[in-house]
């Protein structure tokens, strides 16, 4: 017998007058597990946290914690951390003071305070105001502020969005170390793949308020359930093609290995997404394109190919074409799916 | 040769106007009085201290102000959560016509009162007439009375700074707060309060400042009861002029303590809220009983607040002699209102007020261009100096800048600064712009501040000279600034009663002063009149001077 997941989210629906912000969602998180809400914005994701969190009655569906319900509990009653987008601390506060503004009891509180400044490594800034702290320092003690009770789920808001690139790299890692270490069962917003893929254990795609597609990152990303999910997770070309028992065929009469997430007829139209690493630039016999831009990622370079009938994404060296050369692209695999049903 | 930091020529004229005067109060109370040849003295000032009369009238303008400070902020931070914070049917109306004591000049308010809840006012006459007394059941005299003046008309202080607090306290920090486990009663002491603490500090500033420069309210309801600001003007008006001085130092000292207390209780740890989120939406009250009886408050409560307006208005039809014993006027006439614009005695208070209000604000606006010009464009050294000294008069109670400018321009001395002008049509205008100095260089300071420096250097780098650049760019982007800050320093100087009383001759009285006179002649209607007049310019003014 599986054990029951940590936290149950079953049948959730949100509106905003006429807007569906949440649309019969429903999610398991296993206890101790990490899991990241990613969409576009729009997508419900924030608006699916702040269900959780009990800032936002659900007008449909339930939440259940280590199975008890907490639909109907004030957020102050549900006993969940959690880290605002902009962080949300206290400025007429210490960074001492906001940590230890969740704890009730007197006895231990000091301890505990040191202790979460050291889990977040600021245990030297203690008596520093908030307004004196960097962008990265004010999200470290966010987090240590939201896990000095002892929550029984962490929540998080686009914890990463405030900080500048260079900054955010390295704070992710030091946030999935921290979450690792607690071991604390986490809900997490993003619309940036690469940060839902580094700290999510498993990924929940969200479209339009519903769940698109679910799952760990290698899932999702060698077997989308949608084209919405293939394109959004990591890079793609897209063309579109018929499926054939070898394969997929795109224009150029070349045909590509495919998988598809359902079995389809021979010639069902299909749109195809190449991944940049599948394609190659060959002298000929592939879909006769034209170079219109090169991006250096590191030794290497992206291009982008336009066709006859859409664009595609190589990832080649970086002297394998030049911006507005003629170039013939294949592909050693493909994604697939049946046309009709996106769109 | 060294070079005069920017900005001297504005200093020497800013402390010209509010500095050397009040020194000059300092000095004269130490000084032998008449000629000034008579060397020095402390015979004032003991006098002064030896005497509980003088006393006991500090006294009274202190603990008036703290009462005032206590009473204005128990009304007005619960009415602004509630306008701020709950949805009711009429809340947006109704959160703009709470605001309105603060339309009523001061001696308007006071004599609005006087004919609604004086001895023989409405309220008393109507609860004389229900239930049969032979007398008033009350007299509106004394602390009481002073107290409700203040805490009606200052009250709006703190409704307006803890709205605007409430409005920029940011959504997230309350949902932090809870899921952090604080309850709302929690969240409100140890969050939204501690976060307002910066506004409701300076709404204290502000009402215990005005209480204590409070004058119309003592002069009229004080009866036994007196403060400081009334006595300055009986002590000078019995001709000793050095009790006077010593008067208006002390009073001013006072003053200037209470500014630094209450400067110190803001708080040093700056309060910065850090995100950038959404303020939380009103929480709308969906129980239909609740919204009404909501709405139901909301509504006495403006009536009530209204009603000084309303009297006014009402009184202000009523011929001379025809209201005698009914609670209510019986006979209405527009008779008052065509007295005052046919007659020209009677025009005349109404023309002095509007053009010495006019020529004060365009005065006090120059300077303030002037300052913000120096202190933010050109980022002189002396800028913090000069925006000090912009605040003087605000720290000091009318009565004293009104006493202090009477001794500067009385004297005929201009190689040490001082002229005649007490007794010319010049004093008042002078007098009132010297008070308009803060209102106007706080706004347009405040509107400079927001200006991007870079739109200067713009403008010049596409070829446009100093001259080109303010008229083109700097004034229109600072006009909604301008605007507010005249508009407030307009209306300000116009039903301005306390440096009036100090300084006016027959000539150019102005309205408030014909007001007093006309109460003494029992003329309550051309008063009510003159009363409505003011308020409607006034108002007319705000809505000019707040239009977006």
């Amino acid at each position: 017998m599986t054990e029951r997941p940590f936290l149950e989210v079953r049948g959730l629906s949100k509106k905003f007058g006429d807007h569906v912000a949440v649309d019969n969602l429903s999610l398991d998180v296993p206890r101790g597990s990490v899991l990241a809400l990613l969409g576009p914005s729009g997508s419900g994701k924030t608006t699916t946290l702040r269900v959780l969190a009990g800032f936002e009655s659900p007008d449909a569906g339930s939440v259940t914690v280590d199975g008890e319900e907490v639909t109907s509990l004030s957020p102050s009653a549900r006993r969940f951390g959690m880290v605002f987008q902009h962080y949300a601390l206290f400025p007429h506060l210490t960074v001492e003071e906001n940590v230890a503004f969740g704890l009730r009891d007197r006895d231990g509180r000091t301890a505990r305070v040191l202790e979460m400044l050291a889990l977040v490594d600021l245990a030297d800034l203690g008596s520093r105001n908030v307004d004196q702290l960097s962008g990265g320092q004010q999200q470290r003690v966010a987090l240590a502020r939201a896990l000095a009770p002892s929550p029984r789920l962490l929540l998080l808001d686009e914890p990463l969005s405030n900080l500048d690139p260079a900054l955010r790299d390295r704070t992710r890692r030091e946030l999935k170390a921290a979450l690792v270490r607690v071991g604390i069962t986490s809900v997490f917003v993003t619309h940036d793949q690469e940060e839902a893929f580094a700290i999510g254990d498993m990924v929940a795609v969200l479209r339009n308020g519903a769940l698109e597609q679910v799952g760990s990152p290698p899932e999702l990303y060698e077997e989308p359930a949608t084209v919405f999910v293939a394109t959004f997770v990591g890079r793609a070309g897209v063309l579109p093609g018929r499926f054939t028992n070898r394969g997929v065929t795109v224009e150029g009469e070349m045909t590509i290995p495919a998988r598809t997430p359902a079995p389809l007829a021979e010639g069902h139209p299909v749109v195809v997404v190449i991944r940049p690493e599948h394609a190659h630039f060959v002298s000929h016999g592939g879909v006769p394109g034209i170079v219109r831009s090169r991006t250096y990622m590191g030794g290497r370079a992206l291009f982008r190919v336009e066709t006859e009938t859409g664009v595609l994404e190589v990832d080649a060296p970086v002297d394998a074409a030049e911006k507005g050369e003629r170039v013939q692209v294949t592909a050693e695999r493909a994604l697939a799916f049946a046309a009709d049903e996106t769109s | 040769m060294r070079r005069i930091p920017r900005g001297t020529l504005l200093v020497l004229v800013l402390a010209w106007l509010v500095v050397y005067p009040l020194a000059l109060v300092f000095v004269e109370s130490v000084r032998g009085g008449g000629g000034g040849d008579v060397g020095w003295t402390l015979a004032h000032v003991r006098a002064f201290a030896g005497s509980s009369y003088e006393w006991t009238a500090l006294w009274g303008s202190v603990w008036i102000s703290f009462a005032s400070v206590g009473l204005a902020g128990a009304i007005g931070i619960p009415v602004a959560f509630v306008f701020e914070r709950l949805d009711f049917p009429g809340r947006r109306v109704l959160g703009a016509l709470v605001a309105l004591p603060a339309v009523l000049p001061p001696l308007v308010g006071v004599i609005a009162f006087l004919f609604l809840y004086g001895e023989s006012g409405i309220v008393p006459r109507l609860v004389m007439t229900v239930f049969g007394l032979e007398g008033a059941p009350w007299r509106l005299r004394g602390a009481g009375a002073i107290l409700l003046v203040h805490a009606y008309s200052m009250y709006v202080y703190f409704y307006l700074f803890t709205r605007a607090g409430l409005a920029r306290v940011d959504r997230s920090m309350l949902e932090a707060a809870g899921s952090l486990g604080a309850s709302r009663r929690e969240t409100l002491f140890r969050v939204i309060l501690p976060l307002l603490r910066p506004q409701i500090a300076a709404a204290a500033l502000l009402t215990f400042m005005t209480s204590l420069g409070s004058f119309s309210a003592p002069y009229i309801f004080g009866g036994g009861f007196r403060v400081m600001t009334t006595q300055i003007v009986t002590t000078k008006l019995n001709g000793d002029l050095s009790l006077a001085m010593v008067e208006t130092a002390a009073l001013a000292v006072v003053a200037l303590m209470g500014l630094w207390l209450l400067q110190r209780s803001r708080g040093s740890r700056s309060v910065v809220i850090l995100s950038k989120g959404a303020p939380p939406a009103a929480r709308a009250i969906v129980q239909p009983v609740a919204r009404w009886l909501a709405a139901g408050v909301g509504w006495t409560f403006a009536f009530l607040l209204l009603l000084p307006h309303l009297t006014l208005l009402l009184v202000s039809f009523v011929p001379l002699g025809t209201w005698t014993t009914e609670w209510l006027p019986p006979t209405y006439a527009l008779g008052n209102y065509a007295a005052v614009f046919s007659e020209p005695e009677r025009l005349r208070p109404l023309v002095n007020s509007v053009w010495m209000a006019a020529a004060a604000t365009i005065g006090a606006l120059a300077l303030a261009l002037w300052a913000g010009r120096v202190i933010v464009q050109q980022r002189a050294r002396l800028g913090r100096l000069i925006e000090m000294l912009t605040n003087v008069p605000w720290a000091v109670p009318g009565t004293v800048l009104a006493i202090a400018v009477a001794t500067t321009f009385s004297v005929n001395a201009p190689w040490i600064g001082r002229v005649v002008l007490v007794g010319t049509v010049l004093i008042l205008p002078l007098a009132y712009l010297i008070r308009n100095v803060p209102i106007a260089t706080g706004s347009v300071l405040a509107g400079f501040r927001q200006l991007d420096p870079s739109l200067d250097e713009a403008a010049s780098s596409l070829g446009a000279g100093r001259v080109r650049t303010l008229v083109s760019v700097t004034v229109p982007l600072l006009r909604p600034a301008i605007l507010a800050g005249g508009a407030l320093a307009f209306a300000t100087a116009l039903g301005d009663f306390v440096t009036s009383i100090v300084l006016y001759t027959f000539d150019t009285r102005p309205v408030s002063i014909e007001i007093l006179s006309l109460l003494r002649q029992f003329d309550l209607g051309t008063a009510a009149a003159y009363g409505v007049i003011l308020m409607a310019i006034s108002a007319a003014a705000m809505l000019v001077g707040t239009r977006r």
